[in-house]
């Protein structure tokens, strides 16, 4: 249960100018993930709404995969590489979780009234339409699960965000 | 996440202060609503000092302006900073619930 004993942050560090988090299977991760990218000199120098923008991808990747990518109480885990690009900030969300393309959800019905407004499943929307750019990739393991492998993620959502 | 509450005549006015993501929605989601549905008045409330919105933020506003309106009361917002702003017209929440500049405005739309 080593994920659901340290918080929501397992490690950060600043490894060739990106910074990598390694996120625990807790919602608290949201809130220990964001406050160390806020600590990023590159973040802290984005103009407010497009670290708005930057905090609210985060929110929705972070908050998706925990409810619904990783079994309840496992010791899965996401890693963020964050990383100043020219003319954008790339974020790079790796998990070890069941297979998920936020490219293949349908857009969400627009509002017509608020007795039939949706009120679930707009965190994708969102991440679809304040990225500049989106990619996912499903990727293959390369050797079988056990309890001492390396972290052998299963999914790679890329977003840039325009800065 | 905080939150204020009172009537300005016969509209209920709520103030909220925060952050409205997945953290702050779980501290003040059952107050937020307590604070409003129950006597169904019509409703303005203050996100001036609202500092963030997500889509845990956008649903609590959603589920509440809904039980609101099935008593027959009204909910306008008013006052979002630019950053809630873009996730308030990136959803197109205006659609379904009024959004105002300033608290004036709102007593307006909400008494009309």
């Amino acid at each position: 249960m080593q994920g659901r004993e340290h918080g929501g942050l397992r490690s950060a560090a600043i490894v060739n100018g990106k910074l990598e988090l390694v996120l625990n299977n807790t919602i608290a991760a949201i809130e220990d993930g964001r406050s160390r990218m806020l600590d990023f000199p590159p973040v802290q120098a984005l103009e407010a709404p497009v670290r708005h923008r930057l905090e609210v991808i985060f929110e929705e990747l972070v908050a998706n995969t925990i409810r619904h990518g990783f079994t309840e109480h496992s010791c899965q885990s996401i890693h963020v590489s964050i990383e100043q690009r020219p003319g954008a900030m790339e974020l790079i969300f790796e998990d070890d979780g069941r297979a998920f393309n936020p490219l293949e959800m349908p857009p969400p019905e627009p509002f017509s009234s608020i007795e039939t407004a949706r009120i679930g499943g707009l965190g994708i929307h969102l991440l679809a339409r304040l990225s500049a750019d989106l990619r996912y990739e499903r990727l293959t393991p390369t050797a079988p699960p056990s309890e001492d492998r390396a972290f052998m993620p299963t999914n790679r959502i890329v977003v840039s965000i325009a800065v | 996440m905080e939150m204020q509450h009172d009537n300005v005549g016969d509209v209920r006015k709520v103030v909220l202060m925060g952050r409205l993501d997945t953290k702050g929605v779980d501290l003040v989601e059952t107050r937020f609503g307590a604070a409003i549905v129950p006597n169904g008045k019509n409703t303005i409330v203050d996100l001036t000092q609202v500092t963030f919105l997500a889509s845990m933020g956008i649903r609590m506003l959603i589920a509440t302006t809904r039980a609101l309106s099935r008593k027959g009361g009204k909910l306008v917002l008013y006052g979002a900073g630019p950053g809630v702003m873009d996730v308030i017209e990136t959803t197109a929440l205006t659609d379904i619930i009024p959004l105002a500049a300033t608290e004036i405005e709102a007593m307006g739309l909400v008494a009309g």
